[in-house]
Order: C-alpha cells, then structure tokens, then sequence
C-alpha cells in the first residue's frame, strides 16, 4: 500500500510538468499582454501613455526576454510559493488570492457537506421506494432546484433575506466587520450571509446527486448478494447499508477528486451576484483583462488540486475496494 | 394447524408477479413436503417457477410479487410449538428473520455474485452466525473457522481472511455452503447450486453436500434442472411445468416407472452415453421433426459446401499450437513485472474431411482460445494451422488480404450465448444478408432467395425475417446463429458451446439440427463442449484438454470404453447420470482428486529427462505421457 501511494505521488510530477506548460501556452496564446490591454483601456479613457514608461514596464517584469526563460521562471518561482505579480491588483498573485481562499473553502465545504445531507438520504429512499409516490415527488423537487437559474435564484434569496431577517444585501459578512480582526460576532455574521449561497449553489447540484445515488444503488439491489443477505435473516436497513450502500459509494468516492478544484472556481455567477468575497470573480476577471500571472497561478491551483482529488480519490478507492488494492499489484 | 411429522409443508401454494403486461402467475397451486432428514429435489426447465417456490418459502421474493394463496407450513424439530405458516405471516414478522439463515438457510447458483465482493469470506460466514446467536467475536471467529474447514477448505485461518474473488469457483460454493451450514438449520435450500460449476468440481460439491446431509440430518430442497443431479442425490422429486407439479414421488418411482408425459418427454430429450448408433434425441414440442429433416434434405444441394474433390490428407490440420498471453503491469519507471500465461501447450490434432471433432475441457483449459487461433481471430504464439484447399494445405496462419477474405467464407463460427450473438437493433433479414455484404455477394439481390432458404433451412418460417432478436426465444435466436453461419456454404463449422445456454428440450432440438446439417451438407466441424454427454450425441472423434494441453484424443467409442489418461478417467466418472444404476462413486471423487496433475501417476507427468509427449496407444488412440513410458504403464 505504501509503495502504491508512493507511486501514485511519483505520477504526479510529470502530469503537472505537462500541465504548467500547457496552462503557459493557453495565457501566451491570446494576442498581446496585459500592457497591451492597459494601454488601449486609457487610450479608450482618452489619457495618453507614455510609450517609454511602457516600454521600462516591459523590461522590468521581463516581457522582453524570450517566451521559455519566462515560463521557466514562472514555473520555478511557484515551487518556492512565488507566483508572480498580479498587474491589475499591483500585489503579488499570493496576497490576491490568500485572502479570499478561507471564505471560499468555507463555502464550498459547507455546500458539499449540505448537497451530501440532502441527496443521500433521499437518494437511498427513492432507490428503496422506486416508482412510488415519494420517489416521484423527491425527484421532482431537486429538479426544480437544478431547473432554477442559480442567478435568479440568489436575487430572490438576498431580497427575501433583507425583507425578513434585515440581513444586509451581498457579501459575506455585515460591512462593519470588513477588516475586523476574527470575533464571535463576525463569526455569526458569516453564518448569517453563509446559508443563501449554500443553498443556491446546493440546489442545483443536489438534483444531479440524488439521481446519481438512486441509479448507482438501484444497479446493486438487483444484485444476487443482496439476496444473500436477506436469505441469512439480516435486518433490510442493516443489510442495505452494509451491502449494497457500501458497493455504490464507489462512484461516490471517485466523485471527491472532482470537488477540490471546484473549491476555487466553483459558482462564480453566483458569487458575482451575491458579491461573495470568493475567488470565482477575481478568476474571471483576471482571465478578462490578461492578468497573466494570476490567471495562470488560477489554472495552475486547478490543476494541482484536480491531480491531489483523483490522487485522494485513488487511494480511499483502493482502501474501501479489496478488488482495486488487491487486483492492482499491490500486495496485502 | 395440523400436526404432521413433516418438516415443510407447502399447500396448493400460488405466487404471480405484477408486470407492466399485467399479472402473470409464476406457480399456480403446488403442493409437497419435505421430511427431516430428506432431499426433495424440485425439477424444471427455466421458467417453470421452481425458484420462485424456494424464495416464496424463505419469503425473499422480489417486490413484484405476491403470494396469492396457499400455506408453507414449517415445524421446526427445535422448537416444541405447532407448525407456523411462513406464507401467511407479515413481510416484516421477527420470527422470518429468525426462520432464515437460522432454521432455512439457502445456497445459491452462481457463487460470484451471491458473495460481495467487498467483504472477507469469513466475515459473510460469521455474519450469518452473529445474526443468530449471540457469541464473542472470538468463539464466533473460531466457530466460522470450524465450518469452513467442514465445508473443505484447506487452511481455514487463511481463508477467513480472504475476498471472494481471491478463491476458485469450488471454494467460493464451499463457502456458500459453510454460511448456510453454520447455524446448523433445520432445512437447506439449495438454488441449482452445481450448475455453475465445472463437472468434476460439481462431483465434489455434491458430495461434500450429501455427506453433510447424513451428518446433521439437514434436509435439502434441492432446486434444479439436472436430472443427473436428480438421481445422485434426491430421496423424493418433484417435477415442476408452468407452475405446476407434474409428477411427484420417490426418486425410484420418477427414474424407473415415470408415468407423465411430460416428464417422459424430458427424460427422452437429454443425451446419454448408451445411445446407439444413429439414434435421435426426441425434443419436447417439436411436433415437425420429420418435416424439418425433409427440409433439410430438400434445400442441402443449394448450401452445400465446394467440393474439394480428391485432395488427400485431413481437412483442418492443426499443429503444436501455443498461444502465451502476457499481462504487463508496466508503468513509468522500469517495465513492472510480466506474467505469462499459458492459455494453449503446444496442441496438435486433425479433423478429417466431413467428420465433427469434439473438444472437451473445463472453463479455463484453453479450448475457445484454440477455436479463436483456429479462425485467426487472435494472434498465434508459435505452431500452425492448416486447411486442405484445391491447391493442397493452406497455411491459414499467414494469409491476408484478399486470401484471408476466402478463409474467412470456407470457416464460420456458432456462439454460446444465443442472446449477445445477435445485434438487437438489426432485424433478422438484415442479420443474415450482412455475410453476403461483407463478401460483396448481394449484387442484383441475388442473396434473397439464399436468404429465404436460409431460414428455411434452419425450420423458421419466412415470415420472421422483418422481426428482430428479442421477439424469439432461446432456441429460435440459435437456428438463427445458425443461418447466419452457413449463409456463406462453409467447409468447416467451429460450434462453441452452442447448446449449453439452452434448455433441455431446446438442446435436443438444436442438437438434431446441427446433426442433420452436418450430414446433409458433408461439414467438417469442431465442436467445443464441457457436456461429455453431448459431445458423446454429436462427435466422432473425441480431444480432452486440459490445462491448455491436449491430455487424450480417441474415437468416440475408444474414449467412453478405455479412457487411459487419469484426467480423462476422473472427467468421466464425475458425470451424474440421470440414471440410478449408475450413481456418481462419492467416495472415491473425494478422495483420488485427479483433476489435480500432481496426482496423476509418474507416466503422465513430465520427468527432468523427458518431456510430455503424445503417445499411440491404439488405432486413433493418443494419450499425453513423458516420452520415456512404456504403453503398458499408460494402459495400467
């Protein structure tokens, strides 16, 4: 097992060699730069720009030199946690995004956890009740949720929100505690704002899961072992879970490696509409005006966290599966 | 309630299942009973309901259907009460969940899938244990150690801890056993609990299951469709059709003086070693016999194969044939280990012109991987394969292109499973005119009346070419497998296990059919079967594989007569026959286990100074010995 996982990590470092260089090649591949952009922005503005200033900033963060000695030192300045200077922020890309990625985790985390609560059990219902009345209706509750736009959804939150509890419209916490220092107070203040994002970005992907759930365990209660079960006098909850629950989690578990890079992109609509405090929108807009540094470190964060999810995918797959640990070459 | 020395009472008992079509009734009114101590075996072909009896009395139907009537009565020797009617107590009654596993426990069909593959062995075994009695989880680690080593498997401690797939077919049934034996029950219900397996492992499992039998004094209901089976181990039969019982009584009455119809038929439909020469298997509800053969007769000058005129020698020729696969686990960094598997050993035979070979092996001894070399579906690892042609032997090894497109017409293929082998999104007319296409000889449509006679040939009427594959049952999709096959007028016809997925009365009718065809039409064909009784109906000349190797070739008669290799001997005494003057020697299966090559005697095992050779015993007669025996230590 240790020697898989120490092969499992080995794979790593070749996919994200690939994958810095070819995140490189997508930001270079736009026509022009981020000074190109600033340029025709304040000319559009009708200020006029000093060509020579232009042509220092060129040279001072190396735009001059050629396009492999820039990827490379982009790419060993990340190994050390430098990953550039983000131009439109005027901060390096690490103060950029740090800030934000606490609120962001806590939303997606709580997100997942709520999605989990919600599709799970009804998932198992429907697939122990299948074609009844119950399984009709929970199904079609969560694609009402995955029918709803997640925008239109989220303005009808906030104003029904500020109608009711007065909470205050966008963001994450009440304006005063921007800045503050962590308290109880900011910390309930979070709670407050938390729960209409989470439902809103819950609903849709709930739907999604409740389906997964019921066809994953509807193929394993026709399966013969379940029969077994049953043949031995087990309880049927008790031997649900324990047989067929337990074989669909499979896909279940393969799923996890596809949440972490969704903790940083996850939602921006909604985050931009809700003014979340996220790192959705700054991705978006780093993408929009060819802040090259910061969008690269972006895909390069969503790159890494994909490779860490499968990675943490495989290796809980092959700790619940026998078939997986000890069909793949591994030894007990 | 009455009191009644019986075990198990079931009364005019009636189950139907809700579907979409409307309600359909699975058994209608069956009635027996089961004694302490006895082995009723329930007999039928698919769908007679047999299996819907045995999970109505545990009541682990699925939720479709229902018991509409009836009483299932069981008195339980342990326990001082009345009998109790499991069909009328409520689905979520404490006492069912005691009854099962505890007082009935159940065996299942296909061992794989009956165990989760998730948990250890011992695990699922002590589970059924923990259910029932309340134990530490020492004494009931050491109680499921006792009972899988009861149930024969060789190191217990070991087993515990592993996962189904880790274990062989037999072992894996062994430990279905061990889960229903271990809470010493009343009653054992066995689903077709052999039908799974490889016949010499099925001999085991039989006797392992009998011998435990007379020591707990379980009784069996034993679920099947084998009548050999049937007559091994049964003290009572019940003959199930539709539904309903046709005959019941002791076995001795059902084998010596059966007085149904019904279950004469069936009895006349299955193949047996002494049949004689030329005579026909007699299929249930095949009321056109003669007028297929006629048929036949009428429409063979059209199919039949090109003449080879007078070429000498065998038709198909094939020598020192070896096939390696090899599984590399390679990655990254450095090339992994590679393992290499023997599928096929340096195998040689010959099949002579209009003459059916038999291949008879176990699941894993290598006979469709030979099949598959024999029609250069895959990749040969050394050896040759050779096919009289007009121009003399053909290499079929190193032909390609155009010359390959012509093999691939004179050789053609019948598959095992009449289900997958047929496209279900092409009609029938579309499946047999694809030959033709492929060999681009539906110019002018010139094949419709080939066509047309196709199916006519295999006894379907014309009227069923705008239909596709799942509108026809079983039997009709393989004459149809059957049609597509001959549609080109191939020399040589390699049959895959065409009957096995059949049922007993279907087998018999296709097995008359391939026969007819084959003479009729002067085929040359190899014939691939586990069922030595089939092969027996059908062959000429007899292969035994085993292990990838060809351990004994013969005449049909010199096989059955004078088998000499000890794999030979042990695949023919482990044949149940459907036949009570001829019950399978338990005794002796479990204790000379010659399946295994160790056992085997010194002259059929290779030697540091002589390897394994194929030795003439007799006219026709090759038997795999070391090179260095003498014939008489072969014949001892």
């Amino acid at each position: 097992m240790i020697s898989y996982i120490f092969k499992r990590i080995l794979y790593m470092i070749p996919t994200l060699v690939l994958t810095s260089i070819l995140v490189f090649t997508l930001i270079e591949l736009p026509p022009g730069d981020y000074f190109e952009s600033y340029v025709n922005e304040l000319q559009a503005a009708g200020e006029t720009v000093d060509p020579k200033l232009i042509e220092y900033l060129r040279a001072e963060y190396g735009f001059d030199k050629p396009i492999w000695e820039r990827y490379f030192q982009w790419a060993t300045g990340m190994l050390v946690g430098d990953f550039g200077y983000s131009f439109e922020y005027e901060l390096p890309v690490r103060e950029v995004i740090g800030d934000r990625l606490l609120f962001t985790i806590i939303v997606t985390f709580v997100t997942v956890i709520f999605t989990w609560l919600i599709a799970f059990p009804i998932g198992i219902y429907s697939a122990t009740h299948q074609y009844s009345w119950g399984d009709y209706g929970l199904t079609f509750l969560g694609l009402l949720g995955l029918a709803i736009p997640n925008f239109l959804l989220a303005l009808i939150m906030m104003f029904l929100a500020n109608e009711w509890f007065g909470t205050t419209i966008g963001g994450l916490i009440d304006p005063e505690f921007v800045g503050q220092p962590f308290s109880w107070a900011k910390f309930v203040s979070v709670l407050e704002h938390l729960w209409i994002p989470v439902i809103v970005i819950g609903t849709s992907g709930t739907a999604a899961m409740i389906r997964r759930v019921r066809a994953n365990l509807l193929d394993e209660l026709r399966k013969p072992y379940v029969t077994t079960a049953r043949a031995k006098g087990m309880p049927e909850f008790r031997g649900l879970m324990k047989y067929p629950f337990r074989m669909s989690l499979n896909f279940f578990i393969a799923d996890i490696g596809g949440i972490l890079p969704t903790v940083i992109s996850g939602a921006e609509i909604v985050a931009i509409v809700l003014s979340l405090e996220t790192t959705g929108p700054i991705l978006i807009q780093a993408l929009q005006s060819q802040d090259m540094y910061l969008a690269g470190s972006f895909l390069m964060l969503l790159g890494f966290l994909t490779v860490i999810g499968v990675l943490i995918s495989d290796i809980a797959l092959a700790f619940l599966d026998p078939r997986i640990r000890l069909q793949g070459g591994v030894s007990r | 309630m009455s009191v009644s020395s019986a075990l198990l009472e079931v009364k005019d008992l009636k189950v139907s299942f809700n579907l979409q079509k409307g309600k359909i009734e699975a058994v209608k009114g069956v009635s027996f009973s089961v004694n302490p101590g006895e082995v009723v075996a329930i007999v039928g072909e698919s769908g007679s309901g047999k299996s819907v009896i045995a999970q109505s009395i545990l009541r682990i139907l699925p939720g479709n259907a229902n018991i509409d009537g009836g009483h299932i009565l069981f008195n339980d020797p342990a326990t001082s009460e009345n009998s109790i009617d499991l069909a009328g107590l409520d689905a979520k009654d404490q006492y069912l969940y005691e009854v099962r596993g505890g007082r009935i426990s159940m065996v299942f069909q296909e061992p794989m899938t009956a165990l989760s593959p998730l948990h250890t062995i011992g695990n699922q075994v002590e589970e059924a244990l923990v259910l029932h009695h309340t134990k530490t989880s020492k004494e009931a680690r050491a109680d499921t150690e006792e009972t899988l080593r009861l149930v024969g498997f060789p190191n217990p401690e070991l087993g515990y801890e592993m996962y189904p797939f880790e274990l062989s077919g037999g072992l894996r049934q062994r430990a279905v056993i061990a889960m229903a034996l271990i809470c010493n029950p009343a009653m054992v219900i066995a689903d077709e609990p052999t039908t799974a397996l490889d016949v010499t492992v099925q001999a085991q499992i039989l006797g392992l299951m009998k011998e435990l039998q007379k020591k707990f004094n379980t009784a069996i209901l034993m679920i099947t469709h084998d009548l050999g089976v049937v007559a091994n181990m049964a003290d009572k039969v019940v003959v199930v059709y539709h539904g309903s019982v046709m005959e019941a009584g002791d076995v001795e009455e059902i084998f010596r003086r059966p007085q149904h119809p019904y279950l004469k038929a069936l009895m006349a439909a299955i193949p047996h070693f002494d049949m004689k020469e030329g005579e026909r298997l007699v299929s249930l509800r095949d009321s056109d016999a003669d007028k297929s053969t006629k048929t036949i007769h009428k429409l063979a000058a059209k199919f039949k194969a090109d003449d080879l005129g007078d070429v000498q020698g065998p038709h198909l020729k094939v020598e020192n044939l070896r096939k390696e696969f090899s599984t590399n686990k390679g990655s990254w960094f450095g090339s992994g280990e590679s393992n290499t598997l023997i599928a096929v050993d340096n195998v040689s035979f010959e099949i002579n012109k209009g003459e059916c070979l038999g291949l008879v092996g176990e699941s894993g001894s290598g006979k469709t991987t030979v099949s598959k070399l024999i029609m250069k579906a895959l990749q040969t690892t050394s050896g040759s394969v050779s096919l009289n042609t007009a121009n003399g032997m053909c290499d079929v090894l190193s032909l390609s292109g155009q010359e390959l497109m012509a093999f691939r017409r004179k050789v053609q293929m019948i598959f095992q499973d009449p289900f997958s082998s047929l496209n279900p999104r092409m009609t029938i007319q579309n499946i047999l005119s694809e030959p033709f296409v492929v060999h681009g000889l539906n110019h002018k449509n010139g094949c419709q009346q080939d066509i047309l006679d196709l199916i006519k040939l295999v006894g379907l009427e014309p009227h069923v070419l705008n239909r596709y594959p799942h509108s026809f049952s079983g039997g009709q999709r393989q004459r149809i497998g059957i049609a597509r096959a001959l549609a080109l007028h191939p020399e040589l016809m390699i049959c895959d296990e065409p009957v096995s997925a059949l049922d007993v009365s279907v087998q018999a009718q296709i097995l008359n059919l391939l026969n007819d065809l084959r003479k009729e039409l002067g085929l040359t064909s190899l014939f691939i079967s586990h069922n030595l009784a089939v092969v027996n109906y059908v062959a000429d000349r007899i292969a035994v594989m085993c292990q990838g190797k060809l351990v004994e070739i013969a005449s049909r008669e010199q096989l059955f007569a004078n088998p000499h290799h000890p794999y030979t001997k042990s695949l023919l005494s482990a044949v149940p026959y459907p036949d009570l003057d001829r019950l399978l020697d338990f005794e002796n299966i479990k204790y000379t286990s010659s399946m295994e090559a160790d056992d085997w005697g010194a002259a059929f095992k290779s030697s540091s100074e002589a390897g394994l050779e194929s030795i003439k015993v007799d006219d026709g007669h090759y038997v795999l010995a070391n090179s260095n025996c003498k014939i008489s230590e072969i014949r001892a």
